[in-house]
């Protein structure tokens, strides 16, 4: 095998050269970004419930109030008892459970979206005390509230201010800015989730759309092993019967819409029938490069190359190319997959998950969670793309070999 | 000079299909003799260079060639046997287009353990040799005719073959360039004592050779 030969054969043939090589890495690019695609857009998909430390978020749906006085329960946001919760945490892959109260409060001069949170859990919003900009987040045993930045500044409110919420008096110990906060169970007024427990088993009206108990909630958040999502989501189903609305980052998935988020395995199956296109583009190529040769593999074998000296010097060559076809088309996904990293994914999410009543400020508006893609070729798929392609180069020259072997050196003593 | 046979070749036979081409030929050839082949086209001077060549085997009959019989062996003996003992100069010079001339010459050196240099400087000793020493890297298309053939006649020497076997070796070129080429040859023969066989239909150049050995019909007539 002579390597100076090799290159100079594929600079001489460059159109063979060039079809094979580029034919195989466009292959090999387009298999790696419609799976990184695919790969990028569940990514996406679980950012909404990942950034409120979950991977499943359980509601309930149930009956409009009647009126809109006092604390209500949204309707897509009604009792959990706690005899559910009990049953919940025994699911098997639940790793942790977070708690929430979301109530309507409805006050003479003033509307509120009153969230109750579990102070030091990490599934759930309490993640929001990151984004406390203003003193500081709630503290333990205490009647506290934290209100929404926005909010605050329209209505006035400040720092050390009371404010009355349901016949409830909470000094406001810090402001949060809820445009980077998670997008899921936005609130304007953020209490203990005793406080908004006891607000909502306090009022009549409420207890008349869902009974509820002081220790009920009606917000789940459940952070679950990333392979038994789908197992969990269907045991929640059946403990809380058919009313229950169950996100998961699947439900996500759907709501984006995305042709690549369809379905991983019909991505796999595109990107597959891509990569055996070009495959075969390569080794029709590289197989007619072969017959075009006839006469120099026969001057090869009469001056004295074996069977095996030709056939390694043609597959080095078809591997080469290969080779090279994988590199080049590994690179050409990564910058690909670079240039869509600057593309943004707005994810809707549903009115149900951030309940807000519709003539609050922003109370009909879409809320989005709007983030870069995370798009990346993952190392081992792509390993396994030029591993391919060094195989395929290997398949094609042991099969030329074959056809080598019935090349015969006399021929050459024929002229042209 | 030394009086060895160094190519027998016995009751050699070759059919293709129902055709036979070589009938029953008998030949030997001495080390250092310069023989020529001749005959009208399709006699059959081909193929029987193939026969005693190792690059094709008989229906029937025996070839030894340096002592070795080389009938009945495998298609990988005789690659290796071409290799050692025998040098090849065709009608169409069959250089490889995308080496350049030094690299053509080195050809058969390539599946050898050794360097790249001693390959080229082997290369370049025998383009020197054959007044090609000014266009070493250049490729096939750049040489004309007769330099062609000079580099296959460097490459045909370059692993000092105990015979050089050459069909038609001016077919391609025009009489002047035609008879430079032979007066290279005759002058290895010559002055190196290379053992030759020579095919060609001009009886003309059959006659710078020692001996001419005539066939018609795939049979030897003297
Ligand atoms: N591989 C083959 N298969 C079938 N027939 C063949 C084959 N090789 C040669 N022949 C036939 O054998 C006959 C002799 O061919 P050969 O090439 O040996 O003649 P030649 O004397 O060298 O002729 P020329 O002077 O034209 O080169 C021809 O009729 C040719 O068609
Ligand atoms: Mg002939």
């Amino acid at each position: 095998m002579n390597i100076n030969y090799i290159v100079k054969e594929l600079f001489h043939r460059k159109r063979r050269t060039i079809v094979s090589i580029l034919g195989l890495s466009i292959g090999v690019a387009l298999f790696l970004i419609l799976n990184a695609l695919s790969l990028a857009y569940r990514e996406a998909a679980r950012a909404p419930l990942t950034e409120i430390g979950a991977d499943i978020t359980v509601q309930r749906a149930g009956n409009v109030p009647e009126e809109l006085t006092g604390a209500v329960f949204p309707c897509s946001a009604v009792t959990i008892r706690r005899e559910e919760i009990n049953k919940i945490e025994k699911i098997p892959g639940i790793i942790g459970i977070g708690q929430a109260v979301l109530v309507w409060v409805f006050d003479p001069h003033r509307a509120w979206v009153v969230l109750g949170i579990e102070r030091d859990n990490t599934i759930g919003p309490a993640i929001l005390r990151v984004f406390v900009t203003a003193g500081r987040f709630l503290e333990d045993g205490k009647s506290e509230a934290l209100v929404e930045i926005a909010y605050a500044r329209q209505f006035g409110i400040k720092l050390g201010d009371n404010v009355t919420a349901a016949g409830r008096s909470f000094p406001v110990v810090g402001l949060v800015d809820a445009s980077r906060a998670p997008k899921i169970a936005v609130a304007n007024l953020y209490l203990s989730l005793k406080d908004a427990q006891a607000i909502a088993a306090a009022s009549k009206l409420l207890q008349t759309v869902s009974p509820f108990a002081p220790d009920d909630i009606n917000l789940l958040f459940i952070k679950a092993e990333q392979k038994q999502i789908t197992s969990v989501a269907a045991a929640l189903k059946e403990i809380m019967g058919e009313k229950a609305a169950i996100a998961t980052p699947e439900s996500f998935l759907k709501l984006l819409g995305s042709l690549f988020a369809l379905s991983d395995k019909f991505t796999w199956a595109a990107s597959l029938i891509a990569l055996l296109i070009a495959i075969l583009i390569a080794f029709k190529t590289m197989a007619g490069n072969i017959s075009e040769r006839v006469r120099e593999i026969g001057v090869l074998k009469a001056v004295g190359w074996t069977q095996r000296n030709v056939t390694m010097q043609l597959l080095t060559e078809s591997v080469i190319q290969c080779f090279v076809a994988g590199i080049l088309g590994i690179l050409i996904a990564v910058i690909v997959a670079f240039g869509l990293s600057f593309m943004t994914v707005n994810i809707p999410i549903p009115w149900e998950m951030s309940p807000k009543p519709h003539f609050l400020p922003g109370g009909g508006d879409q809320l989005f969670k709007t983030l870069r893609l995370p798009i990346h070729i993952p190392a081992m798929l792509a390993f396994f793309a030029l591993l391919l392609s060094v195989f395929v180069g290997g398949l094609t020259g042991a099969l030329l070999g074959r056809h080598i072997a019935t090349i015969k050196p006399a021929e050459v003593l024929r002229h042209e | 000079m030394n009086n060895a046979d160094i190519l027998i070749g016995a009751n050699l036979s070759k059919r293709f299909d129902d055709l036979e081409v070589v009938k029953d030929v008998s030949l030997i050839i001495k080390e250092g003799e310069f023989v020529s082949l001749v005959g009208k086209s399709g006699c059959g001077k081909t193929t029987l260079l193939s026969l005693l060549s190792g690059l094709e085997q008989p229906t029937k009959g025996q070839v030894i060639l340096n002592g070795k019989e080389i009938t009945g062996a495998s298609e990988e003996e005789l690659a290796l046997f071409r290799r050692e003992h025998v040098g090849f100069i065709f009608q169409s010079f069959n250089l490889i287009p995308t080496l350049s001339a030094w690299e053509n010459v080195a050809l058969p050196l390539f599946p050898i353990k050794m360097t790249n240099e001693q390959r080229q400087d082997r290369a370049l000793e025998l383009l020197n040799q054959m007044e090609m020493g000014h266009r070493t890297e250049h490729l096939p298309a750049a040489l004309s005719g007769g330099e062609k053939q000079r580099v296959a006649i460097a490459r045909a020497l370059i692993n000092n073959p105990k015979i050089v076997f050459a069909d038609e070796p001016t077919g391609n070129l025009d009489s002047a360039t035609g008879d430079a080429i032979m007066a290279i040859l005759s002058e290895l023969h010559k002055k190196q004592g290379m053992t030759m066989l020579m095919v060609t239909h001009a009886l003309e150049l059959a006659k710078t050779a020692d001996r001419v050995i005539r066939m018609q019909d795939g049979e030897v007539i003297t």
